[in-house]
């Protein structure tokens, strides 16, 4: 069955892949559902939310950004939708959309980022998408807790995982996407399985159920999910290993990391983001709003200061939303320059666990979790 | 003038090998590459050759099998390598009326 569906697939990528280079690889192509995004990979899709998107809490679900490893899988019919519950459980379940409906409902706000986002950023340069700023976006997701999933199928509380496996299967030989949890995470009470997304169904983003893991690297958060088996042991698959993994030991730039000496990645570090104005805009003087947003995966935003003289002096900005873990904060500092000219302004954010935005990320083989002070450059004009 | 003349033969022989090969490498990429994903991915990094040529083992354990491997490394290190100025960024066209399917 698995290796029909296989076949299936790559005979229909084939298809598209022959459309592709009949009408030109690079043409520019529309993303249904979504306005017009930055794109790293159409097929499949690989995109990022352009900054000028990021002037709202929630992110709206069509200027939201995707990651993709491997295809969607083909549409999910609702009423034949079934997740598996298995593993060490006392009766493995299989549950209807309906059954997950009828267990309590929670919203959780989060804010999902790709590891790899700002990868672009590092230097040396390293393999894999080249985001910017823009592998991120903050929803409300609702659904029921994976707690009370659990509980139906009557798990071994002793289990030390979950494992998560969703619709979407490798072509060629590349890997399954399968992902494992902690159980004491997987225990939290934000941790939910998503049946909707700011209020609508969830799509490209994992339409029926995406799990959602508050806090950690997006890659946790996994989309289309038809399985979730209790463990005593971790999956052992390329995206829990060698895939999503981080040096335990910083390394010199551009050397590799011992596989021993790599752990997987969890919660995500305090960042900062600035969005408007925009990397090298050219602005006339005057009042001149410095926007942005800052997260700090489990815990929640306490301060954001900007500069806008390459870091000399530093002013606090004033943070627009309330403090919640999970959940970005937007931030916004009215600047008035006096003086036509170029600025570098930067932005550092400052966590409730006291951690602080560093001004150098510490460069890792796969380029994941870049959160370097950030800085744009404007260039403030006198009208002519 | 002789000398200079064999020179100039080889010279060009040389760069005409170096085209051969690239667009063989082309070719080699939309053979090996497309049927999984778009060329996009590709040619939006900046890799050095040593960082290409892992990138091509990693595609061959998923199953890319290749024909013209050499030819491959040269095209992409010649147009994708990490001298090269970054990639301006695509931008996708308005899909936001279209229902996903």
């Amino acid at each position: 069955m698995h290796s029909t569906r296989r076949d299936l697939f790559v005979t229909l990528f084939s298809a598209a892949a022959a459309s592709q280079l009949a009408r030109g690889q690079d043409e520019p192509v529309a993303i249904p559902g979504k306005r017009p995004m930055i794109v790293h990979n159409d097929r499949p899709e690989d995109i990022e939310t352009p900054v000028r998107y990021f002037d709202s809490w929630i992110t709206p679900n069509d200027a939201f950004f995707v990651r993709q490893h491997i295809p969607r899988p083909a549409p999910i019919d609702r009423g034949g939708y079934r997740l598996t519950v298995n593993g060490m459980v006392s009766k493995p379940v299989q549950l209807t959309l309906d059954d997950l409906r009828k267990l309590p409902q929670y919203t959780i706000p989060a804010t999902i980022e790709c590891t790899g986002n700002g990868r672009g950023f590092y230097t040396p340069k390293v393999p894999g998408i080249q985001w910017l700023r823009g592998a991120i976006g903050n929803a409300e997701w609702r659904g029921p807790r994976v707690s009370d999933v659990l509980k139906m199928a009557g798990a071994d509380a002793s289990a030390a995982y979950i494992e998560t496996d969703g619709a979407d299967v490798g072509l060629a030989s590349t890997p399954d996407f399968v992902r494992s949890t902690p159980m004491s995470k997987a225990l939290h009470p934000a941790t939910i399985l998503a049946l909707s997304m700011n209020g609508q169904t969830p799509d490209i983003h994992g339409f029926p159920v995406r799990l959602i893991v508050p806090g950690w690297d997006g890659t946790s958060s996994v989309k289309w999910v038809i399985r979730i088996s209790v463990a005593a042991q971790p999956n052992n698959g390329f995206f829990m290993n060698p895939g999503y993994r981080y040096p335990k030991y910083s390394l010199p730039p551009g050397t590799p990391a011992k596989p021993a000496e790599l752990e997987v990645i969890e919660g995500m570090p305090v960042k900062s983001s600035i969005t408007s104005p925009e990397d090298q805009a050219r602005l006339p003087i005057g009042a001149i709003p410095i926007r942005g947003f800052a997260w700090a995966g489990e815990q929640a935003i306490e301060r954001v200061e900007v500069s806008t003289d390459g870091g000399s002096r530093w002013r606090d900005a004033e943070l627009s939303s309330p403090k919640l873990p999970f959940a970005w904060r937007l931030f916004h500092l009215d600047w008035q320059p006096s003086d036509p000219g170029y600025y570098t302004i930067l932005s550092r954010a400052t966590d409730s666990a006291g951690r602080v935005q560093p001004f150098v990320a510490a460069w890792n083989p796969s380029g994941y979790l870049y959160n370097a002070v950030d800085r744009v450059g404007v260039t403030v004009e006198r009208p002519a | 003038m002789k000398t200079l003349l064999v020179t100039c033969v080889l010279t060009t022989a040389a760069l005409a090998a170096d085209q051969a090969t690239l667009d063989r490498g082309k070719k080699e990429e939309g053979r090996v590459c497309l049927p999984c994903h778009s060329l996009r991915l590709i040619h939006s990094q900046r890799l050095s050759k040593t960082t290409w040529n892992k990138e091509l083992d990693k595609m061959a354990g998923w199953g890319a099998k290749y024909q013209d491997r050499d030819a491959l490394l040269e095209y992409l290190v010649s147009n994708f390598g990490d001298d090269k100025p970054p990639a301006p960024p695509a931008m996708s066209l308005d899909g936001s009326s279209a229902k996903p399917k």
